[in-house]
This record gives C-alpha cells, structure tokens and sequence, in this order.
C-alpha cells in the first residue's frame, strides 16, 4: 500500500467506512510510516475542529413559521385536475412499462414451460389410458369414453355410485346413424316407415312415409288394421301438416266401407281438420257408406253448420242423394 | 450488517409510512401533512446548517415540499422515501450553495439567525494555534472560522462532507441522494477533508 491510497483510506476509516480486512492492512502500514501518521492526527484534528461548528435543532419557531407558509402555498395550489391524474398515471405507467419487456420474456418462458409439462402429461394420461384398453380382457365390463364418441347420446337410463369408493357406473343410449335397404314389402322397412310416419321431426320424412305406406294401403298390400292402417290414422288425425294428412286420407280410403275405426277418423278429420281440402276429400271419401248413421248426422252437421260453404254445398248434396241410393 | 430479517424487519416498520405515501398519491392531503411532519426537522435542520441562514433554511423547506407534494405521484417505491425527499433537499441546497458561491466568491461572509452578515475570517487571526484551539478561540469563533473554511469547499464537496459529518449518513447512502455512486463520494470527502485542512492550517 502507498501513502496516497492510505491517506484515503484515513479518512474512510476515521468515518468507519472502512472495512476490516483494509482496516488491519491500513494499520499495518501506519506502524512503519510516521508521514501517514501524522496524516491520521491532522484528520482527526479536522473533526473534532469541525465538531465546534455542531449542527443545532431548528427553532421551533422556525419550524411553526415554515410549516404554516407550506399549508398557506398548499392551500393556493388549484386541485390536481382529471386529466392531470391521468397524465401522472400514464406516466407512472409508461416507466413500469420500461421493465415489461423483461417480465413478458419471463412470463413467456414460464408459459411455454408450463404448457409443454401439461401436454406432456396428457399424451402420457392419453397413452396410458389407451393401453388399459387395448389390454382389457373380453369379458370384462366395457368402460366408454364419452368425449372421444362420434354418437349423440340419446338419454341416461341409470347412475349408481358404488359402494365406499369413487366409481360411479351411468348406463345410457347412444343414437347412431345408421342406414337400411330394402323392398317396401320387408317388414322391418314397414316398421321404420310408421316410426318415421309418427316420430319424424321433419315434414318431409314424415310425407314421404305416409305417402309410401297409402300407396302400399291403396295397392292393398298388406295393410293390416294393426300395423300400417294404424299409422295412417294417426297420420290424419294429429300430423300437424296438411300435405302428410292428405296422403294419409287416400291412403285409408279403401277401408273406409270395411273398418269402422278407418270411418271414424275420416269422420274426425271431416268435422274438425283445420284444412278445407282434406275435409272436401274426407266427404267425398265417405261416398260408399253415406247411408251409415254416423256418417249421415256428421253431414248433416256439417252441412247446416260447417263455416265453408263449399264443405256445406257438398256436403248437403251428397246427404241429397242418400234417399235415391236407398 | 444487513441480513434478511433485518431488511424484513425495515420494511415492516416502514409500512404505515408506506401506506401514508400511497394515501398522499391518492390526494390526500391529511396524509402528506403527516409526512412533512415526519421530515420537516431533519430538512430544516440540514438546509439550515448548511446554509447559515434561516430565511434560505425557510425557503428550501418551502420548496423542497412543495415539489414534494407535486411529483408524490412519481415515487415509485425504488428507493425509501427519506432518501427520495433528502434528493429534493439536497439539490436545493446545492444551487442555494452555488447561487452564494457565484455572488460571494472571495468573501467569507455568514449570516446569523436575524439575516446579518459576519465577516469571520476578518475577525481571526491567521497566528492562533490550531494544537490548541481551546485556549486561542472561543468556541463560537471557532465555529465562525469552520464554516468560514467550509465556504471554500465547491459546493457539492460541501455537502458530501456535510451529509457525512454532520448527518452522519452511509456513503451509499450520499451517492443516492447525489445521484452518483458511493466511489465518487468518497472521493468527494476525500478532497473535501484536504482542502478544508489547508484552509485551517492557519490555525496552527
């Protein structure tokens, strides 16, 4: 150490600045160096010189006499407007910003970090699931996967959780499309059609089948009072569109003379179906049996009170020819 | 030394004044009365010793708050509030020091408390004897011929020499305030202890 960085360091170590380690090294110099030691003693000198000029409380006059001057020039100053407040914050807010840059990288880092562990952990979820169900014996009861599923499911049908564990067993339906070929005369194509005929949200559907089943009633082939005939009067009575009511009037006028049932539906739709038409096809179909009881009062009822002339001219000139036909 | 717990602990008695800050921020006013209150003695005593003068001392602090309350909103928190109002202090005197020093530059001129000015190096004789003050001047005189000395100093060794001396503030601390590193202020105190040693040599 020479003597110009020692008397430095006199002054650092006179205002306890200075660390031990170059405390010792200085003290060690100063035994062998009278000029550094003389140094020391004009420092302290200067300190205790400099304690004569001691540094004094402010008067507490002083400081009552500036406290009231601040509030005075406080009081002065106008309210810190809205867009002052703004302008402030957008400030404070642009020097914070100057670090963002730091913190989106980490961020970024952490992100990217996070979603690569996650999917990680799902391909290893996935794959060990996978093989659990490759692996399962063929008895064993199936465990579906609903979310990977192609199909609607169509409703639950049970839940029950079993027993002192957390397994839960849920029996349901699934709805899946299929498709079916066939002749008109194949059972199961009939069954479709009349579950068609009654369930089908779409008109369309709905018209085709009726339409297909009247054509197979009025070919006469196999039109069961059970099966399809049951269908048709369904059809007529509750389908909410004229056009599948229609077909499914034409489709049961050749039972109209031999099923009472068939007559009664076409008597319904006669008095109360909400198209004219069908109620004109409806009279018109009731021809053969007009002399039947029934059929005679509805056309008479209709003849007297129906709200359409047309149904009512008809109808009064059917009732008309009743008397000659006997 | 500064371990964790002791930083913890700093941080947790500087929390009501933390929450004053954020209130003052908010607008209040209550809130930054609390916090001059808190600093008006040690700013007015710095401005004063440093100054010699208790209308500047009156004037600094004036000011001194005044920006306070007008950039409270740009402390962020990155340094403790004492240092950040110390800055403001500091600074004022500074130009306060430069200002006198421009205008006064060969006159060892003071001010006592009622405004007057007292030529000190005029009233002491170059011939006293520095071994032992005691007996040569009285303590006042003394005090006069020091601050006298200190005049000479520029105006930032002035105050580096001051914040050490006198406050009794860390290096690092005074290279904060200054805006500078704690290296340079040593430095500072460095040159500032020699040249007030020539100065006062005539006191031998």
């Amino acid at each position: 150490m020479n003597c110009e960085l020692a008397h430095e360091r006199i002054v650092t170590a006179a205002y306890g600045e200075l660390s031990d380690e170059l405390t010792h090294e200085l003290e060690r110099h100063m035994a062998g160096c009278p000029e550094c030691q003389k140094e020391r003693e004009q420092l302290l000198a200067l300190k205790l010189l400099a304690d004569a000029n001691p540094v004094l409380e402010p008067d507490a006059n002083l400081v009552a006499r500036s406290r009231l001057r601040l509030e005075e020039a406080l009081d002065a100053l106008p309210p810190k407007r809205w867009y002052e407040w703004l302008a402030q914050r957008m400030v404070n807010n642009y020097s914070s910003l100057q670090a963002a840059p730091v913190a989106a990288c980490l961020l970024l880092v952490a992100g990217a970090g996070a979603g690569s562990l996650g999917g990680y952990e799902f391909a290893q979820g996935r794959a060990a699931h996978a093989a659990a169900t490759m692996t399962q014996p063929a008895g064993a009861q199936p465990q579906p996967v609903v979310a990977a599923a192609p199909v609607e499911i169509a409703n639950i049908s049970s839940i029950v959780r079993q027993p002192n564990s957390g397994m839960v067993e849920v029996r349901y339906n699934q709805v899946v499309p299929q498709q079916i070929q066939g002749s008109l005369d194949d059972p199961k194509i009939r069954q479709l059609l009349m579950v068609a005929s009654e369930n089908s949200a779409s008109a369309g559907v709905r018209d085709d089948s009726v339409g297909l089943l009247a054509a197979e009633c009025r070919a006469s082939h196999s039109c069961q009072a059970e099966g399809i005939r049951d269908a048709l009067m369904v059809a007529l009575r509750y389908d909410k569109n004229e056009g599948v009511r229609e077909k499914a009037l034409k489709g049961l006028e050749p039972y109209v003379a031999e099923d009472v049932r068939v007559r009664d539906a076409v008597l319904e739709a006669l008095l109360n179906d909400s198209d004219p038409r069908i109620r004109t096809a409806a009279i018109n179909i009731l021809e053969p049996v007009e002399a039947d009881t029934s059929v005679r009062q509805v056309l008479s009822t209709v003849a007297n009170s129906d709200r359409n002339p047309h149904i009512r001219t008809v109808s009064r000139q059917v009732l008309s020819r009743v008397p000659e036909i006997q | 030394m500064d371990g964790p717990k002791s930083a913890q602990e700093r941080m947790q008695a500087r929390a009501p004044e933390m929450e004053l800050i954020r209130e003052a921020q908010g607008g209040s006013r209550a809130a930054f009365d609390a916090l001059v209150r808190q600093y008006e003695q040690q700013v007015l005593r710095l401005a004063l010793h440093l100054t010699g003068s208790e209308h500047d001392a009156e004037d600094i602090y004036q000011e001194a708050f005044l920006k306070a309350y007008r950039y409270l909103g740009n402390f962020r928190f990155e340094c403790s509030f004492y240092t950040w109002i110390y800055r403001i202090v500091t600074n004022l005197c500074l130009d306060q020091l430069r200002r006198r020093k421009t205008r006064r530059e060969d006159h060892a001129v003071i001010l006592d408390h009622s405004g007057d000015e007292i030529d000190i190096l005029a009233s002491v004789s170059d011939e006293r004897s520095f071994s032992n003050p005691a007996k040569e001047l009285d303590r006042k005189l003394l005090g006069e011929r020091i601050q006298a000395a200190l005049t000479k100093l520029t105006p930032r060794e002035r105050m580096v020499f001051e914040l050490k001396h006198y406050q009794g503030l860390r290096l690092r601390t005074i290279g904060e305030m200054l805006n500078t590193t704690e290296e340079t202020a040593k430095n500072t105190l460095f040159r500032a202890t020699k040249k007030l040693r020539t100065q006062l040599a005539g006191l031998r």
